[in-house]
């Protein structure tokens, strides 16, 4: 019979617990570590799910491409328009908030890394699902990190789109960790139960579990107290948070998002932040937005508007954000035609979503609004913005924007828009 | 019954989480099959992360520590690794836009070119070093004083 892994010396290296000097690794620190994380990522998650909403995939082609029936594809309600910041509050907090944990991550693995060479390896049917559970978990963490911070900094080096791969990811990372909590809370609840305990987590003491498979047996000499270690993961986070602050709150707070793009903005009513040029798409804007332009607003009936026709309508104006996906808002003012009036003109009543199409076509070229918010009267067909003619880049010579409508379904340069019944 | 749950090494609820947590895991594979090409890409990807961090980057940084900073008397190291500790976990969050890797994209989607990253981080990785110094320099005061 072949020798057990179990009764064997593990071999030399990572595998020997006194490979692992560092005295700052405890099960207390380990703990105090993830119950902020505990605290952190479900917020980080729920966000991420109610983004999801508010993109609203259920509707025309919001899901670009996505099937949004699999089993992942959950997909509870319509998305509220009240109050008009409300994703710019979720996605603020998703990023900013996401931005500010990755510190403690890293740190959280570094406590955890001894684990990774635990001997024997495997010791049961559990364990290995446990340790299979934790790939997926450290797995999923680190993926939806690194995708996340590349794609708010506009770095695409990954091959694959972006919304699918994170939301995918986002629920490997949400099963792993409700398993690991499961397994892994009485752990930290245990670490953290007495007085010592949490003086050892701050304090110079030794931890009060020498024997514990994270504790060095044969420590190095302290270089470095554990207050130190969390003083500056937590000065690292705060400095993460305020980046992602000063960009979705905007205005005089964007400064303190120095290491984040969408700091500059140009001067004027017009001079705030686009995220799309006109002239990325590459398009004549003399052939296709010149005085030819019209718009085609359709439903049971089909009527074609020109700029002034829009203009003669009546105007509403309304401070609303431009909230981004990224994570960036910010709110001006907006002057134009209601859609809801719009959809009167070709007849629709009752309870509508609208599809706007763009003139420029791409990702987000259309995009379709839900019943609550083509019923808002604040969702509007701006034609003006802070007093002033909308210029190309804001979307000439028509672009929709509406209360907590996510910015992407703000569509620019719209060409036409169908009103259509929502199904119930 | 109890014979082999010991047998598996837990209670039927780690069994239940973590058959739950599988299952979710192999629903996100069929979500990433929606778009040809995704699939191997974004697993590549998945188990770089993990192998990456945990096989180069951890070992690098701590080897790296050890070999600087890890030499010096302990008085004098934590006042050179917290600032460097910050700085670096800062830049591991920015390093897109510090070194410029979405400078391209960013421009052609926003229409402004932003620059000077890599100066702000500088200063900020300066100032962090200072304020260390100034805290290495009031608590010698402090220790030297009868």
């Amino acid at each position: 019979m072949p020798p057990r892994l179990s009764d064997m010396s593990p071999p030399p290296g990572p595998f020997r617990p006194t490979f692992w000097r560092s005295p700052l690794r405890s099960p207390q620190l380990t703990a105090i570590l993830g119950l902020v994380l505990l605290i952190g990522l479900p917020v980080v998650a729920i966000t991420g799910l109610l983004s999801n909403d508010a993109y609203q995939p259920g509707l025309g082609a919001n899901a670009l491409g996505r099937n949004i029936h699999g089993p992942l594809d959950i997909y509870l309600f319509g998305w509220p328009t009240s109050p008009s910041w409300l994703y710019a509050l979720t996605q603020g907090v998703h990023v900013s908030l996401g931005l500010a944990l990755f510190p403690v991550v890293l740190v959280k693995l570094w406590s955890v890394i001894p684990k990774l060479f635990e001997w024997p390896p495997v010791r049961s049917p559990a364990h290995v699902l446990e340790r299979l559970s934790l790939a997926l978990l450290v797995g999923g963490a680190l993926f939806e990190f690194a995708t996340g911070i590349l794609d708010i900094q506009y770095w695409y080096a990954f091959p694959f789109s972006f919304p699918q791969a994170h939301y995918y990811g986002g629920w490997v990372f949400i099963g792993a960790l409700i398993f690991h909590v499961g397994v892994k809370f009485s752990t930290m609840r245990r670490s953290l139960a007495t007085r010592e305990e949490l003086a050892a987590v701050v304090g110079p003491g030794a931890a009060p579990r020498p024997e514990h498979p994270l504790v060095a047996p044969n420590p190095s000499a302290p270089t470095m107290p554990r207050r130190a270690l969390f003083g500056a993961v937590g000065a690292a986070s705060v400095i993460l948070l305020l980046q992602g602050v000063g960009d979705s709150l905007g205005g005089p707070l964007r400064p303190l998002a120095f290491l984040l793009p969408r700091g500059a903005h140009r001067s004027g009513p017009l001079g705030f932040q686009v995220n799309r040029t006109w002239a990325q798409s590459g398009l004549s804007a003399a052939r296709l937005l010149g005085a030819d332009w019209r718009l085609t607003v359709s439903g049971p009936r089909s009527v074609t508007l020109s700029r002034a026709e829009l203009l003669a309508l009546p105007q509403h104006t309304y401070d609303l954000p431009i909230a981004c996906v990224e994570g960036w808002s910010t709110t001006q003012r907006w002057t134009g035609v209601a859609l809801a009036d719009l959809a009167a003109l070709t007849g629709a009543h009752g309870r509508l979503s609208a599809t706007s199409v763009s003139v420029a076509p791409g990702t987000y070229g259309q995009a379709t609004l839900g019943h609550e918010e083509v019923a808002d009267p604040r969702t509007l067909l701006a034609l003006a913005v802070n007093g002033v003619p909308l210029d190309l880049d804001h979307g000439f010579p028509a672009r929709v924007i509406g209360p907590a409508v996510p910015g992407v379904h703000c569509t620019k340069w719209v060409r036409s828009i169908h009103f259509q019944p929502e199904p119930a | 019954m109890r014979a082999l749950w010991r047998r598996y090494g837990a209670g039927p609820g780690h069994l239940l989480l973590s058959a739950a947590c599988l299952a979710i895991a192999a629903a996100a594979v069929i979500g990433w099959t929606q778009r040809p090409g995704d699939l191997m890409s974004v697993l590549i990807w998945f188990a770089a992360a993990v192998l990456l961090h945990d096989l180069v980057a951890l070992p690098l940084y701590s080897l790296l520590d050890r070999h600087s900073i890890g030499r010096l008397h302990p008085h004098l190291a934590v006042f050179l690794r917290v600032p460097a500790l910050i700085s670096g976990l800062v830049l591991l969050a920015t390093f897109p836009t510090v070194l410029g890797f979405g400078a391209h994209t960013a421009e052609q989607l926003s229409g402004i070119r932003e620059q000077g990253y890599l100066l702000r981080w500088l200063v900020l990785t300066a100032g962090l070093f200072a304020l260390s110094a100034v805290l290495r320099l009031s608590s010698r005061r402090d220790t030297s004083t009868p």
